[in-house]
């Protein structure tokens, strides 16, 4: 007993004796890096590659036999109306729909975060965001269009007296896509305001209250400003998928009436995948791809921290 | 008394805003249940119909004339080989970001986060060209093989979040006492910030059963997975079979509703990648 003891021992002095850092100090300082390495190298080979196949395709006609286009089609694409009325629509549409998204989401946030009944509230107002968004386009097609139901409630609430076409009109078209957007994607900005006012100081708000502070006025002016920089973190991630919004418009729109409702990604789609005019389509990537690489710099890098905080 | 009353109207007020809100997310949702029970000429009518006859014997022809059981698999597949990438890429990168101070650190995770912004509609072009010279078009590696790109910045940042908060005192302890660098992070960081990793599988995999554009270039038949299969349910005279959209939405939607209600308190520090704490 006393021997295996003392072997024990012995073990734990020899194991205490071994150096705690064995490895070289290069490996030691190369260590992270390779740690970090793979994901890096995965993403430079789906986001790099991409982007250079994009710059070399754009110089190129023809879908088959590639020839040389020079600048053919940048002068093209600067020149067209589509492309254009493309990016006018993104902006348009996104900026509206991420407008009234987060008006609804901080509306809702602020009248359910001190309310026993949050969590059920949470999983009531979330339901919306978990269908895919293909399966949600098809509800709101159905809706809108194939089965009038939209149409047939607003007559019978008297505020409409004849069926309409959604598709006919710009501004109902585009009035489709701020809807199945903003029902099923302000649950993404609720949560997040939600969980921000949850976490916030209550004693804060408690002191206000005692000074006779009215639960606006604290609102507005201690939550809100306090949740500024999660404001901005969600807006931004909203923001990136709301410019890139593309299943609501290829299953109930395509673009109509007259391009009115078509965005940047249907416009690569649409030129790509439906005309095979890879060559034209790779151009108007490689001015998404630089637009999108700006803000890009500009937002996220100032918004986000890596590293300790 | 005025106090009083002004407060129980504000009550009252903030009730209904918050009722009006729910009826409007829960009712299309409802109508569209019904869609699935639906006998087909109860969908597509002149006026629509409320109160329709409930019936599943269209299931048995939406059975036999789409595989599918073959879409789930495909979905099944495609989101758990692209999950278990990201874990596998995502768990070392994040360990490496939030532990370790190196020369470009703060450049490497803002441009892994910065992923996050490329357009699918920017890629979707190259990367069909790029599938199709492998010869992955339209199979389910593919499918997993964007997914996981798609995914791996967040499921890093998340993870990443996770780890900044398991104080360095444990990990000092087991260094003392001989461990190695991938020992400790398989050992003792890893399960301790599994809530995290688990919120960021969770992220991810709904996320990979969203995704479209790229989908739709990559899987044209055989790897269709439920997303993209389903804006193709259409047939000829009949127009597009909603019943069937129906079906295989809930089916999609189930799950998810499942696996977000296991991470709700998390799910807002998910999808911020750590920004909202809470």
């Amino acid at each position: 007993m006393a021997d295996v003891l003392t072997q024990q021992a012995t073990g734990w002095a020899a194991a205490a004796k071994t150096p705690v850092r064995r490895r070289s100090p290069f490996m030691r300082a190369a260590f992270p890096y390779f740690l970090v390495a793979p994901a890096v190298l995965y993403l430079l080979g789906i986001t790099l590659y991409p982007g250079l196949f994009a710059i070399w395709r754009s110089f190129y006609n023809g879908r088959f036999k590639l020839e040389w286009a020079g600048i053919d089609n940048y002068t093209h694409l600067f020149t067209d109306p589509d492309f254009w009325a493309s990016l006018w629509n993104t902006a348009l549409l996104g900026s509206i729909t991420l407008g009234l998204e987060f008006v609804v989401a901080m509306t809702l946030a602020a009248l359910v975060y001190r309310d026993p009944l949050v969590r059920a509230w949470r999983i009531l107002f979330l339901l919306p965001m978990l269908f895919m968004p293909s399966a949600v386009s098809f509800i709101w097609k159905l809706l809108f269009n194939d089965g009038r139901v939209v149409a047939d409630l607003l007559m019978r609430a008297g505020l409409l007296s004849d069926n309409i076409d959604w598709m006919s009109n710009i501004v109902l078209a585009r009035l489709m896509l701020v809807t199945v957007d903003l029902w099923e994607w302000t649950p993404f900005l609720f949560i997040i305001f939600v969980a921000a006012l949850q976490g916030q100081d209550k004693e804060i708000e408690e002191a206000a209250r005692l000074d006779g502070a009215s639960w606006t006025s604290i609102f507005f002016n201690i939550s809100l400003p306090l949740m500024q920089p999660i404001i901005v973190v969600a807006l931004i991630l909203r923001g990136i998928d709301i410019v890139n919004m593309f299943a609501p418009v290829h299953i109930i729109t395509q673009g109509t009436p007259g391009g009115a409702t078509e965005t940047m990604s249907y416009f690569v789609y649409r030129t790509s995948f439906r005309q095979f005019d890879f060559g034209y389509a790779s151009a108007a990537s490689v001015v998404l791809l630089i637009l999108i690489t700006v803000t890009a710099q500009l937002l996220v890098k100032k918004h986000f921290r890596s590293g300790r905080e | 008394m005025a106090l009083r009353r002004s407060k129980l109207g504000s009550s009252i007020l903030s009730y209904a805003i918050l009722g009006a809100w729910g009826l409007f997310c829960l009712l299309p949702i409802l109508y569209f249940l019904t869609i699935a029970f639906r006998p087909r000429n109860e969908i597509i009518t002149p006026h629509p119909i409320y109160w329709p006859t409930l019936t599943i014997e269209t299931w048995a022809k939406i059975w036999e004339d789409w595989p599918i059981v073959r879409y789930f698999i495909n979905s099944s597949e495609a989101i758990a080989g692209s999950v278990f990438i990201c874990l596998l890429l995502g768990i070392p990168a994040a360990y490496s970001l939030a532990r370790y101070s190196y020369r470009f650190r703060e450049d490497i995770g803002f441009y892994i986060l910065s992923t996050k912004m490329m357009a699918p509609a920017v890629v979707a072009i190259p990367l069909f060209f790029l599938f199709k010279n492998l010869h992955l078009l339209d199979t389910v590696w593919a499918l997993m093989l964007v997914y996981a790109a798609m995914n791996l910045s967040i499921v890093t940042w998340i993870i990443r979040s996770y780890m900044l908060d398991i104080p360095h005192e444990i990990e000092d302890a087991a260094r003392t006492d001989g461990a190695s660098d991938l020992r400790i992070l398989w050992s003792i960081i890893t399960p301790m910030c599994l809530p995290g990793i688990i919120t960021a599988g969770v992220i991810a995999a709904i996320f990979a059963m969203n995704e479209y554009l790229l989908t739709l270039i990559i899987a044209t038949r055989e790897a269709y997975p439920l997303s993209v299969a389903l804006a193709n349910f259409s047939g000829g005279s009949d127009g597009i079979i909603y019943n069937a959209i129906a079906l295989v939405g809930f089916l999609a939607f189930i799950p998810v509703l499942i696996l977000v209600i296991l991470i709700q308190d998390h799910l807002s520090r998910g999808l911020t990648m750590g920004a909202v704490k809470g």
